[in-house]
């Protein structure tokens, strides 16, 4: 019942990763295969060119692309995630009914999992090997994630544009077929920490963060771009403790300016909450997975406005509030069409944007699209996405959004400033270019 | 010094609704020797009403009186149309049963109010007062002490100087020696429900507003929490439950503070265990253990 909240990391130790012994097994198995299918094709093909029947490829035929994705669409963690799923189902809803990607509609398959990786593990096997899904998209979560991790890659499934900003889905050798999506949260916090310094260069900084891997890697990046003993005091909170009175207390007491937040919404709201509460009013600059304006005003109530203004945060995709980007305007009207009803706010395009970018790498496939030319198509880098910073996509690199950019909340706006950053060394360095245009109508051509 | 003194008060203030809330577990196993698990599923379910109510009228007192009748009536039903039924040739019965509830008042929730966390105003102020140097206690905490003593002072009246009391209480101990002496105890039973889910539809009222928010899920937490106070303080003491919620509230916030905020789940477990490898009947329980 009691789960953490947040597409947090599991870094994967070697020790957790597929044993050697395993893949030589695989390996052997998989060349006798190999050699048994050249044979059989030497005496079936009299000398024909190799044709790519639709029919041979799983999830794929004449005229549909089959997908799947986990989603928690109950319990827990439904509160914050539940509607990214819909929002891209609305964005291929969009595509399908304006011809489809070479002439392919895209069928989504979403499956519950609760956020439970016990759940995610049986609703994976079932898209895979019962509805044979062409690739799993978007699957959400890194407790359930890393749960099918193996399984996917065993079984040579896509497994595209995870939804968690951990760095543990960029590991090509180990996992080819996996590729990241978010900007990791060791990026982020550089980000965020090169801001705040240049904002505010003799503040007490300070962290307060989730008690496992997000919190740690968002540490390890602060520190490496502030210096190693640059943080005044940092609290950790347990996600089955809402009551983080004590934290904050001690965070007022060590005399903290500004705090960095490496918590999920639920609790950046009650960090910020609790200290309000104490009459304590510092600045906040908090990971893009607790720094949602729309969710956090879910919880803060009618306050929201007043306790966010100056609320410093990150992203990378395009922002809901900027009506005058071609993708927000785009992604606004396809959610009025398609998900009618629904809040158009950061996981909305979160969504979308994970539509796109499949879609994309789908065109950049090919007219007979399998499983090795899309994965092909990322590593040759053409696959561009609609962020403000490139891709990481290449042979070497499963890496998500290579950076972001400064979100700052004002009179109740959440909105970007400054220039885009990417991931460089240590610190990150501002990142100039332009983003790639959006495509007629949002679908790749 | 301070900071103890900080400590300490923030954790009375939560353990004094763990308190409310186990008094409702409290009520249910001596009604009916059942932990009720759809208890936290049932408060969450009548807080929504109160919820609902409070926003159409903009009146909260009218919120909270819902939310009360609200629990008095889902009380009654769940004993009626389903734990009635439920066979007690086996404890595991009424725990499975009582999951089973939590599972669909939950998706339900979820069906009619969405998934979204809801904010919840509170009708005084959460911002500590100062006490001589230390902010710790709101008008909010205080508005709960009262809610929380009234509750407690009235269910000690309702059981020990009401005829009712004593009939809940004789149906509660021998419930066919009772029925040969004229007392209804199956409608003791069904009373024993309402009035406990009646007292857990007050509580979560209390502390959802000082936890993330209305949420189908937002008692999940609080329901282990309480469930600990309960066994810690002795399953059949109704004192024992208050005394309990306020000690497990002040020894999480201790452990939170001096320890870290990661300790206090295992903190919990490790007190439960301590209770019930050394005490099992709860630190508070006087009589020795009924077999009733």
């Amino acid at each position: 019942m009691i789960v953490s909240q947040h597409p947090g990391p599991v870094r994967s130790t070697p020790a957790q990763r597929r044993p050697a012994a395993n893949k030589r097994r695989h390996s052997v198995l998989a060349a006798a295969v190999t050699a048994a299918a050249l044979t059989l094709a030497a005496c079936g093909s009299s000398g024909e060119g190799t044709s790519t029947a639709a029919e041979d490829v799983p999830g794929i035929t004449d005229s549909t692309v089959t997908v799947g994705t986990h989603q928690p669409l109950t319990g827990p963690a439904a509160a914050g995630y539940a509607s990214i799923s819909p929002a891209t189902k609305a964005y291929f809803d969009h595509v399908n009914a304006n011809g489809g990607i070479h002439g392919r509609t895209i069928e989504y398959t979403v499956k519950d999992d609760g956020y439970n990786p016990a759940n995610t593990q049986s609703v994976v096997r079932e898209m895979v090997l019962q509805d044979e899904v062409f690739a799993v998209v978007g699957g959400l979560g890194t407790p359930p994630h890393s749960s099918v991790l193996d399984f996917l890659n065993d079984n040579e499934v896509p497994d595209l544009f995870v939804a968690s900003g951990s760095p543990t889905w960029n590991q090509p050798e180990n996992y080819p077929y996996t590729y990241g999506f978010m900007q990791d949260y060791d990026t982020e916090a550089k980000g965020l920490a090169a801001y705040v310094q240049e904002e505010f260069p003799d503040a007490t900084y300070c962290l307060f963060g989730q008690d496992d891997d997000f919190g740690a890697d968002f540490k390890t990046g602060l520190e490496s771009a502030l210096g190693s003993d640059s943080l005044a005091s940092t609290q950790v909170y347990s996600t089955t403790n809402t009551d983080v009175a004590a934290q904050i207390s001690d965070l007022q007491a060590a005399g903290c300016d500004v705090n960095f937040l490496a918590s999920i919404n639920g609790f950046t709201a009650q960090a910020i909450g609790t200290a309000a509460k104490l009459g304590y009013m510092p600045r906040w600059a908090a990971s893009s997975a607790g720094g949602d304006y729309n969710t956090l005003s879910s919880y803060l109530g009618e306050n929201t406005d007043a306790l966010l203004e100056g609320f410093i945060s990150s992203n990378y995709l395009p922002a809901n509030t900027d009506t005058d980007d071609e993708w927000t305007a785009k992604f606004k009207e396809i959610n009025e069409e398609y998900n009618p009803g629904a809040a158009f706010d950061g996981n909305t395009i979160f969504g979308m944007s994970i539509g796109y970018l499949f879609a994309e790498a789908l065109h950049e496939a090919g007219e007979n699209p399998t499983r090795e030319s899309l994965l092909e198509a990322l590593e040759s880098g053409d696959v561009q996405g609609n962020g403000h910073v490139p891709l990481g996509f290449s042979a070497d690199s499963h890496a998500g959004y290579t950076g972001g950019m400064i979100t700052l909340v004002s009179d109740g706006v959440q909105a970007y400033t400054g220039s885009p950053y990417s991931a460089d060394g240590d610190s990150v360095s501002a990142y100039t270019e332009d983003r790639p245009a959006m495509p007629e109508n949002g679908i790749p051509q | 010094m301070d900071r103890f003194l900080f400590l300490t008060v923030d954790g009375l203030a939560r353990g004094a609704v763990l308190a409310a809330f186990a008094l409702s577990l409290v009520i249910i196993w001596r009604a009916a020797r059942i932990v009720n698990f759809a208890q936290g599923a049932m408060a969450v379910a009548t807080t929504y009403i109160a919820f609902t109510v409070t926003s159409a009228t903009g009146n909260y007192w009218l919120g909270l009186a819902s939310a009360v009748v609200a629990g008095l009536v889902l009380g009654a039903l769940v004993e009626r149309t389903v734990m009635r039924f439920v066979g007690n040739t086996n404890p595991l019965n009424s725990v499975i049963a009582g999951l089973g509830l939590l599972l669909v008042i939950q998706a339900a929730l979820g069906m009619i109010f969405g998934n979204g966390y809801r904010a919840m105003a509170t009708p005084f102020s959460s911002t500590p007062i100062s006490v001589g140097g230390v902010s710790a206690v709101s008008p909010y905490d205080l508005f709960i002490f009262i809610c929380v003593g009234l509750m407690v002072v009235g269910l000690a009246l309702l059981f020990t100087k009401t005829s009712l009391g004593l009939r809940l209480r004789a149906s509660a101990f021998a419930p066919d020696l009772a029925r040969l002496l004229g007392v209804r105890s199956s409608r003791m039973l069904t009373l024993g429900w309402a009035l406990s889910s009646a007292v857990g539809a007050l509580a979560a009222l209390l502390i959802i507003p000082t936890e993330l928010g209305l949420n189908p899920h937002a008692v999940d937490t609080v329901f282990v929490y309480a469930f600990t106070v309960a066994v810690v303080g002795g399953l059949d003491s109704a004192g024992g439950a208050v005394a309990g919620g306020l000690a497990v509230g002040v020894v999480l916030s201790w452990v939170s503070g001096y320890l870290g905020a990661t300790l206090t789940p295992i903190a919990v477990l490790v007190l439960l265990l301590a209770v019930l490898l050394l005490r099992p009947a709860g630190l508070f329980s006087m009589t020795k253990e009924r077999t009733a």
